[in-house]
């Protein structure tokens, strides 16, 4: 499976390749070399430009102002009022805070431990914990939290049958748990990339002056690391905190920012306020966006851009190896236990309670009701997916290549899909698209969301799934670009060729790579998206995952494990498929669905 | 005139068979003036497209002809899954109307009916609670219909001005796993005061009042019980100590406390039914003091796009012969059309000791009552 040897395959590749900070793509920019490739824009290249702008402003900024809008109604005023004078309203911002915390800290420390045992260890077992440690970027909603709680709960069959304990995990212990261990393979894969591009002969040159390993790392090795692990941490608390299944399983009395908008739609039947939390969990995406930029243009100590050179010399000494060893192989034991348990639910009556063999979660699922969502799920997700994969390489062209100002800002708004909530997303493109829309004198929005639209409501999810997926492949296409040179591009436009053609010709061959994890991911995170598609699926359109939600509702968990379990193969086999059509080794991105 | 006296004396042989508890054979049922079989006063048949509704009049069973059907259908169904797909193709068959569903929670059903108030993509909303329904109609997003089979409904179980009516009932019990509480040396509760045993600490699973109808239906119960709200909450804070988690959905319990996370769960019986029937150690138990319950109903969405049939289908969903599709696709909430077959697995409502639940108070008390719930019980340390 192509999808799970990304790594490996990647010593090779240079250090910006998986480079994720904006910032540093700015910096990058900024070089006097590289601006001097910016060419007076073609027509063509205008056009793309205009009609790219135009794409972004209809699938993410026209839903999210009307977002705005919803949450300046009045009860969306009193909920920000009540961030200033409830003290229930601050504890949830508090636990918000707390969670996204915790999360980036520990997935950040996991994560960098994998990717230290990768390239510092040796040891039998290296490439299938490599492996592992991939496997919970394709990670069905609930299935995670469900089969935590089945293991490991009170009454799990690890904690009360085979250990005699029953501990609580509802609540924030649970929730760190899962969360952490859904999201940390994010920052395993930027810590990876960047360990593996460090120049060894550093490292070499400190110990020839005497410096002890632990002292070489602590010196030498950790500084190079940190804009890397900043970014990691940045990211595990964005996504942390615009979670909501798992609160939602296992958050118990800890409520957080999404699940209160939640239980504001839910319970309160009250979207302005809803979507007022939703705006307040938005402000630390933003922050994120504006730390990340401020961080890496102050430090930026990582500037080896060629093949490393020299040796590693790893780890000998056997304690430090098993020290050092000993969380990735029980974080690693942990994943296989759930998927595991998620597989195994789905073939027995009612796991861990009667654990009979029975195929009727899988004759149910593949009855009509469920028939019918796993084909028009694939098949809405393999539209989806190069559609994001090539809005993504076209946002990152413009962005590396072709736009001088505002591309930041063209950045962002790329990236906005993942770091806006997907239940704010969800409710925006509901209260948008759900009728026609007079744009003053510029024409006409049909409509597009709900049972009445053109295709049953198809292209909104499409749009969707689009929107949330194209940033991995706008991250990895950014940092693919910037290794090429530019004067290939200049080359070929003092030959004649267009923006367009050169783009065609000369930049999307070299960039395969890029487009290659583009797709992979976007397919992947529009299989498992939940939380928008809860505000947009309508009976000609039904998705899996609102399936998954339906069954967790009504606690037929065996029907939900099953649904997980088909949609954890289809994924695969697309990613196999995907990786067949598309020549080229993938390069990796910081991207895993937020939801 | 011969066949309007075979459909009278059949009628009749109906009633008297349905009466002593026998199973109707096609044979001995009536039959209309065009051949076609109305076994069932609150059934609906259907040929040639055009739906008839079997009402009770003082001759017994007849046929209302209702209106020629076409188009589509499009019904959002707060229901389960099964049950909803059950009743939709049901329809299909009958009337030809080509009808799906979206199901959908009713917080999400309302935001949604409310985004596209201008043009909306459902016809129907099916299931949905009381509650649900109050939002909905002071939103504008629900439309007055009254059905011909209305009249069959007990009058407490339909909105009064004709806005929703009634197809399903839920009695609030108390769902407990037989096992734990062995383990725990505690009997199965048979009153609210059982709930409070210091021996149940963190062992009670229930949802949350904000996000969940049940939990809602649990805390206004206490209020109607014990007199006051201040009472209510008292009591809450009390039963508070007890609880594992507050779950999101009302349903959420039956599995936490089915495979042993919390002794007893507060929710619907029939949820806990289903549970059982799943091969959980389930055991369904009532307080004495009372208890609370819950509607869920039937209503036209506002400037649904085939009213036709959307008025059709609520006729349909409020007759006998539909409601009773329940039981088959394990939903076992007692049914509202008194003509439909009791299966042992409902709870007999009338042997209950049941409080005297006021919904419009209940919905206008809603926000306040949450909101105090959240600041003053959610929040408090468990001791």
């Amino acid at each position: 499976m192509g999808f799970l040897n990304l790594q490996n395959s990647h010593r090779e590749e240079k250090l910006n390749v998986i480079d994720v900070t904006v910032p540093r793509v700015v910096k990058k920019l900024r070089n006097p070399m590289r601006s001097s490739s910016k060419v007076r824009l073609d027509r063509v290249t205008r056009f793309v430009l205009w009609f790219t702008l135009a794409l972004l402003a209809m699938l993410i900024i026209f839903p999210l102002g009307n977002i705005l809008v919803t949450a300046s109604r009045e009860s969306g005023r009193e909920v920000f009022a009540a961030l200033f004078s409830s003290s229930v309203t601050q504890q949830i911002v508090k636990n918000t805070i707390l969670l996204g915390v915790t999360v980036g800290l520990l997935g950040t420390s996991i994560g960098f431990l994998f990717a230290y045992a990768q390239t510092r260890l040796e040891f039998r077992g290296k490439r299938i914990l490599h492996i592992i440690s991939l496997v919970p970027l394709i990670s069905p909603p609930f299935a995670f939290a469900t089969a935590i709680i089945i293991l490991f709960g009170r009454s799990g069959i690890i904690t009360r049958d085979l250990l005699g304990l029953s501990p609580i995990l509802y609540g924030f212990p649970g929730l760190v748990i899962v969360l952490t261990t859904s999201f940390f393979p994010v920052a395993y894969m930027n810590i990876l990339g960047m360990m593996r591009s460090l120049d060894p002969s550093l490292d070499e040159a400190a110990s020839i002056l005497g410096a002890s390993k632990f002292r070489v790392f602590v010196k030498v090795t950790l500084p190079m690391l940190i804009p890397g692990i900043a970014s990691s941490f940045l990211l595990l608390f964005v996504e942390s905190i615009a979670d909501l299944a798992n609160p939602l399983v296992i958050g118990g009395d800890f409520t957080v920012l999404s699940s209160r908008a939640y239980i504001a739609i839910n319970g309160d039947y009250d979207v302005a306020a809803g979507a007022a939390y939703s705006v307040v969990l938005l402000i630390p995406g933003l922050l994120v966006f504006l730390l990340q930029r401020y961080w890496a243009q102050r430090r930026n100590i990582v500037s080896v851009t060629g093949k490393p050179s020299g040796r590693i010399s790893p780890v000998e000494s056997k304690s430090a190896k098993i020290a050092l060893l000993a969380v990735p192989f029980t974080v690693s034991f942990l994943i296989v236990l759930v998927y595991i348990t998620v597989i195994v639910g789905g073939f027995v009556k009612v796991l861990g309670v009667n654990n009979t063999l029975t195929m009727e979660h899988y004759s149910y699922v593949f009855s009509g009701i469920g028939n019918e969502a796993i084909f028009k799920t694939t098949l809405l997700a393999l539209i989806a997916t190069p559609l994001a994969g090539i809005f993504g390489m076209i946002l990152a062209w413009l962005i590396v290549r072709k736009i001088r100002r505002g591309r930041q800002a063209m950045d962002f708004l790329g990236m906005l899909g993942i770091a806006v909530p997907g239940t704010v997303l969800g409710i925006g493109y509901a209260v948008t698209f759900n009728h026609t829309t007079k744009l003053g004198n510029f024409g006409i929005v049909p409509q597009l969301a709900g049972g009445g639209a053109i295709f049953g409501g198809a292209l909104a999810i499409i749009m969707v799934y689009t929107i949330r997926s194209s940033p991995a492949g706008q991250r990895s296409g950014i940092a693919a670009l910037q290794q090429i040179d530019p004067a290939i591009d200049e080359a070929a436009s003092s030959l004649g060729a267009s923006g367009v053609v050169t783009f065609r010709k000369i930049t999307l061959p070299l960039i395969r790579g890029a487009l290659l994890t583009g797709l992979m991911f976007a397919f992947a995170r529009s299989m498992t998206t939940l939380s928008p598609i809860i505000f947009i699926t309508t009976p000609d359109t039904p998705i899996m995952t609102s399936r998954i939600l339906s069954e967790v509702d009504g606690g037929r968990f065996g029907n939900a494990f099953a649904f997980s379990s088909i949609l954890i193969v289809l994924v695969l086999i697309a990613l196999g498929v995907i990786n067949l059509f598309v020549k080229g080794r993938p390069t990796l991105s910081l991207t895993t669905p937020i939801d | 005139m011969t066949k309007l006296r075979i459909t009278t004396m059949a009628s009749m042989a109906v009633m008297i068979l349905s009466l002593s508890g026998l199973v109707i054979s096609p044979a001995d049922a009536a039959v209309d003036r065009s051949g076609k079989v109305c076994v069932q006063e609150g059934m609906v048949v259907s040929s040639g497209g055009v739906t008839n509704t079997c009402a009770k009049t003082d001759k017994g069973l007849f046929y209302t002809p209702s209106r020629k059907l076409s188009g589509s259908l499009t019904v959002v169904c707060g229901a389960t899954e099964a049950w909803c797909g059950a009743m939709t193709k049901a329809f299909t068959n009958k009337t030809g109307v080509n009808t799906k569903f979206v199901r959908l929670s009713s917080g999400e059903t309302v935001a949604r009916l409310d985004a596209a108030k201008n043009n909306p993509e459902f016809d129907v909303w099916h299931g949905g609670p009381a509650d649900g329904f109050g939002v909905a109609r002071i939103g504008n997003l629900i439309e007055k219909y009254l059905s011909p089979t209305r009249n069959m409904i007990p009058a407490k179980y339909q909105d009064t001005d004709g806005y929703w009516t009634g197809v399903y009932v839920g009695a609030l019990g108390f769902c407990s796993n037989t096992k734990e509480l062995k383990r725990l040396g505690v009997a199965v509760p048979r009153s609210w005061a059982d709930l409070l045993n210091p021996k149940l600490k963190r062992q009670i699973s229930t949802a949350h009042p904000s996000t969940s109808g049940t939990a809602f239906t649990t805390l206004w119960t206490q209020v109607t019980r014990l007199g006051s709200e201040e009472a209510g909450i008292a009591y809450m804070k009390k039963l508070h100590n007890n609880i594992l988690q507050y779950t999101k959905s009302g349903v959420g319990p039956v599995q936490i406390v089915g495979r042993g996370e919390a002794a007893i769960g507060i929710v619907f019986s029939h949820d806990c039914v289903a549970g059982a029937e799943q091969g959980l150690p389930l055991k369904v138990s009532f307080p004495s003091e009372g208890t609370g319950y819950e509607i869920g109903g039937v209503a036209l969405v506002k400037g649904a796009k085939n009213p036709e049939a959307a008025k059709a289908y609520i006729d349909f969903a409020l007759s006998a012969e539909a409601q009773n599709l329940g039981p088959t696709v394990a939903a076992y909430q007692v049914l509202t059309n008194p003509r439909t077959k009791l299966d042992r697995r409902m709870v007999a409502l009338k042997k209950l000791a049941i409080v005297n639940y006021d919904f419009e108070k209940a919905a206008a008390s809603k926000k306040a009552l949450t909101a105090r719930f959240d600041s003053e019980v959610a929040v408090a340390p468990k001791v």
